[in-house]
């Protein structure tokens, strides 16, 4: 008898809880729907994460390496991201968001649509979007860097773009922008390392690396500077690397006939590549180069005057704590100079916005990338906010009042895409070790690339 | 308090106790089971409209098992009362990943292979747009007939007067500039279609992104909300041969292996998830990058998460005992210092770590004034990773061993004293037994624990550093899970998911099968 009672108070219980979710939802869902659509906007917190400040400026450059493993490592599982309940989704990091949002505010009001910004860690977008994207729990755009284009495309997670007023924009951002042909994305900022020059310790721009390594161990004798160069090296740094082993004369990964990298044709042992492994050995050896310089100790020497050039990118200049801006240090951003006549090119990154290929509203997505996000006004205002150099040449031609972006903006010209077929995932850590392993003396430049050079094929074959 | 309830009140409050603690235990139970009920049929509602049946068919016996058991009568339910729960928590949380890790071992998930087929197909053909030699676009306006078909305006502005049309799923109309209302530049009824402001045309956004109107040389549809253009499609799927062809040089693509590749080999992205049987363990014993330094990252890893034990334990009991001491001031405030290390967050601690041990810059050599290669030589390195995976660890030991050390009756220590043991002679004869019978399965769980540590090889030094000459990316402290999370995520294929499900499917099995092994030798400890 009682359990009879029992059983049927449990189901009515049960029944009456559904229904109280239920009705909840109901009266829920048409006022959401009916509310203006700028007031449905909202900016979900998706994920908190430990912010890494000076890492995360690093981490921008090498996705590849850098960001995946944090995940991986996190103890706790972090909450999937959820779909936020709007006609378009975008999702974007916490520098970006402030400017997206009342330009996609505007969006949403003009065409009678919901919009919803989600705050994501930038170094997450990537591989988020790999799991949410098919399940259909992913936005409609993404802000990203080009470099993951390799790995998004190859996967099928984005939808090609349709740019037609891509000749306003700087050449290098569209080829980045590209993979195999098609372009996949609006780019709104170019970012690349430049030398920055203390100007009280060094008033005339070097012009030659011999002549930057003449005058930088000549002010360490002196005792007017404690190092020579600031350049990130903790244990190795191929990244900022870059523009000395090219001024070395090394490349990467040859070309295709139609342009496209070929990542069996790695350069790291070739000829060129021996030779700017040997120059590399030989500045440390002279001084020039420090082993360990982590990126703290870089923006500290220079920002204190202690060191007389750095190589580094905007993020060290406007840095609000410990940038050269902030400290009041003398400085000016310029090309990195040639060696013996042969050019130092840094890698390029370019960031823009993307269409999700599962995006539920992929018209909207488009016209607003196209249409909002493309033009110059946008574009400037994602510089003000973020202070990355603009992609779109107008606006760039408006920022470069500000000197500095004229000197990354000059220093970027000879610069490279930073590769991004899939590929390159296996170069960083073998090539970190490299450079490692020359700076703490326990290999020879030529030994050191040889065996990195090994490695990364060995990699590229295991795929 | 045993003392309140005299035995003589018990059988007169038994009746009444009975009857409240029945309504009240009633409706504590009535809430509970209704919770559950509840989240299972909000859940179910969830799980049936993707098909997730495993899921439902699990949800749906789980809960009538817990309503039938907490609620039937009979007395052969009670134990399950107990054994319930915990077995369903247990299948959910520790028997469900092993397997879905296991199933996706089986498969090639990873980069480039995520999209089911289906979806790649769609992908591939829609990659390929955009060939079309003649970049033709329109200005468009959506626009509905009064009876409801979808149709676009376009202007075309490449001819002077520009031309105009009304293009539908059947097709391109032209029609002549004064049959046409016109809102500045754009179209705003033509033909029967009038116009959809921008608010009227989002209702039918999913309708226009599809639609697509046949011309000559491809189809024309919506790029945008304001803009039309000419595509072409170089890649063809055909449904009945299963075979993709290229309009352009009649290559054809068929599905092998998760893509669709040409005679040539030439493959087209996006593929999808197919299974592959063993083929990502195979890998795993045949290429030559895993087994190269196989033994030498097996060993390490062993030396490794068994130093970090025995070093951690030896510390955590030393301290453990030092605090025991009953005349010492102030063991709570030391207590609380020695938990530290613990209760911070280890991947933040690790980077302090990291940065202090920096040879040129860190703090360790800045107050030694000495340049210590803590962690850029090989055995420095690895002792530097025992060093803080030890600070990291000690504190749990502690922890243990201050607890366990308490439930130690000191009348044994007595005891021994009594029969002449000196102190040394005691701890080891008498305390330590005792100790390690709670402490031995702790040890086996934070070897398990510490055989697999990414975050302090990881953030420590990154597996570091490098071994001068080595064909093989592995570093000197790289234990197996740091190595292989290089290898699938560092190699040319972008991220091998799959293949490093394999890996940690065989590091379970070997940690599953050294537990057992420790589990049963610790059992014989009890009998001592």
């Amino acid at each position: 008898m009682i359990t009879r009672w029992k059983f049927l108070a449990v189901l009515l219980t049960a029944f009456a809880l559904v229904a109280a979710a239920c009705g909840g939802d109901d009266e829920a869902e048409p006022a959401a729907t009916t509310e203006a659509a700028a007031e449905e906007t909202a900016t979900t917190e998706a994920m908190e994460e430990e912010p890494m400040e000076e890492e995360e400026a690093m981490e921008e450059e090498e996705p590849a390496e850098e960001e995946a493993p944090e995940d991986e490592a996190m103890e706790e599982e972090e909450a999937p991201i959820v779909r936020a309940d709007a006609d378009l989704v975008i999702w974007a990091d916490d520098t970006r968001t402030p400017v997206i949002l009342p330009l996609a505010e505007a969006f949403g009001a003009e065409n009678g649509i919901t919009v919803a910004v989600q705050e994501v860690n930038f170094g997450d977008i990537r591989d988020r979007l790999q799991t949410a994207g098919p399940a259909g729990e992913g936005p409609d755009v993404v802000i990203g860097a080009h470099d993951w284009l390799g790995q998004l495309v190859t996967s099928g997670l984005l939808a090609p773009v349709d740019l037609p007023n891509s000749a306003d924009f700087s050449a290098v951002a569209i080829e980045a922008m590209s993979y195999e042909g098609q372009l996949y994305g609006v780019p709104y900022a170019i970012e690349n390392i430049a030398l920055i020059r203390n100007v009280d310790l060094v008033p005339e721009a070097p012009a030659s690396m011999e002549e930057l390594e003449a005058t930088a161990l000549a002010l360490v004798a002196s005792g007017d500077a404690e190092v020579p160069l600031a350049i990130q090296n903790d244990p190795g740094d191929p990244f900022h690397d870059f523009p000395l082993y090219t001024a070395g004369g090394g490349y990467l990964f040859g070309q295709n006939a139609d342009g496209s990298l070929n990542p069996d044709d790695l350069g790291l042992d070739s000829e060129g590549g021996l030779a700017a492994a040997a120059q590399f050995q030989a500045w440390t050896e002279s001084g020039l180069l420090t082993p360990s310089l982590s990126y703290d100790v870089m923006i500290e020497s220079f920002g204190q005057g202690t060191a007389p050039f750095a190589i580094t990118g905007p993020w060290a200049v406007s840095d609000a704590d410990r940038g050269f801006k902030a400290t009041g240090v003398n400085y000016v951003v310029e090309p990195i100079p040639a060696l013996n006549g042969t050019t130092a090119a840094p890698f390029v990154g370019v960031q823009g916005f993307m269409v999700s290929a599962n995006a539920e509203n992929p018209l909207f997505a488009q016209t607003f990338i196209t249409e909002v996000m493309s033009t110059e006004d946008a574009q400037t205002g994602l510089f003000e906010a973020g202070g990355r150099p603009p992609a779109h040449l107008a606006a760039f031609e408006a920022a470069a009042g500000d000197p500095d972006i004229q000197g990354f903006g000059e220093a970027g010209i000879a610069g490279q895409p930073l590769p991004s077929i899939p590929a390159m995932g296996s170069v960083w850590s073998a090539w970190t070790d490299a450079y490692g392993l020359i700076l703490s003396g326990e290999s020879s430049g030529e030994e050191a690339f040889t065996n990195a050079a090994e490695q990364i094929r060995a990699l590229i074959a295991e795929g | 308090m045993p003392e309140r309830t005299s035995p003589s009140s018990r059988p007169s409050r038994a009746g009444s106790a009975a009857f409240v603690g029945l309504s009240l235990g009633l409706v504590i139970k009535v809430i509970f089971l209704a919770t559950i009920n509840a989240t299972s049929i909000w859940a179910l509602g969830r799980l049936v409209p993707e098909g997730v049946w495993v899921g439902v068919a699990f949800i749906t016996i789980a809960t009538l098992a817990i309503d039938i058991v907490y609620l039937a009568p009979g007395r052969w339910a009670i134990p399950f009362r107990y054994l319930l729960p915990g077995t369903i928590f247990l299948v959910a949380f520790q028997l469900y990943p092993v397997v879905y890790t296991a199933s996706i071992s089986t498969t090639n998930l990873g980069t480039g292979n995520i999209l089911d087929k289906e979806a790649a197909i769609e992908q591939v053909i829609a990659t390929s747009v955009g060939s079309t030699e003649s970049d033709i676009s329109y200005v468009a306006r959506a626009a509905q007939s009064a009876d409801g078909t979808l149709g676009l305006l376009l202007t075309d502005s490449r001819t002077d007067p520009p031309s105009h049309f009304v293009g539908t799923t059947e097709g391109l109309t032209p029609v002549d500039a004064a049959a046409i209302d016109f809102d500045g530049d754009r179209i705003s009824e033509a033909a029967g279609f009038t116009a959809l402001n921008l608010g009227q045309a989002a209702d039918f956004e999913t309708q226009l992104s599809e639609l697509e109107v046949p011309a000559e040389e491809g189809i024309i549809r919506l790029q945008t909300f304001s803009r039309a253009a000419l595509v072409g499609f170089r890649l063809q799927y055909d449904d009945a041969s299963d075979t993709i062809t290229d309009v352009e040089t009649g290559t054809v693509y068929s599905p092998t292996e998760g893509f669709f590749r040409a005679d040539d080999g030439t493959r087209l992205n996006p593929g999808w998830e197919v299974n592959v049987g063993f083929d990502n363990y195979r890998r795993v014993f045949n290429s030559e990058a895993v087994r190269g330094p196989f033994l030498r990252v097996f060993v390490w890893n062993w030396a490794f998460a068994a130093g970090t034990v025995l070093f951690s334990f030896a510390l955590g009991l030393f301290l453990a005992v030092s605090l025991d001491h009953d005349e010492l001031k102030g063991k709570r405030l030391y207590r609380s210092i020695l938990i530290f290390p613990y209760a911070l967050p280890s991947f933040l601690t690790v980077l302090v770590w990291q940065g202090m041990m920096n040879k040129d810059f860190g703090v360790i050599n800045g107050l030694l004034n000495a340049e210590v290669p803590w962690l850029t030589d090989p055995w420095m390195a690895r002792a530097s990773l025992l060093l803080v995976s030890t600070w990291l660890s000690f504190p749990y030991f502690f922890l243990v061993s201050t607890g366990a050390l308490q439930s130690i009756p000191s009348e044994l220590v007595e005891a021994a004293k009594v029969d002449g043991a000196n102190g040394p002679q005691a701890f080891r004869r008498v305390t330590l037994p005792l100790l390690l019978i709670a402490v031995a399965p702790l040890m086996i769980s934070s070897f398990a624990f510490n055989f697999n540590n990414f975050n302090v090889v990881f953030f420590l030094n990154r597996g570091g550093p490098p071994i001068a000459g080595a064909q093989t990316p592995a570093g000197s402290t790289d234990i197996l899970v740091t190595y292989t999370y290089r290898l699938a995520f560092e190699s040319g294929r972008g991220q091998d998911l799959a293949f490093a499900t394999a890996i940690s499917i065989l590091i379970f099995l070997h940690i599953a099968l050294f537990s057992a092994w420790g589990f049963r030798k610790t059992a014989r400890l009890e009998e001592i």
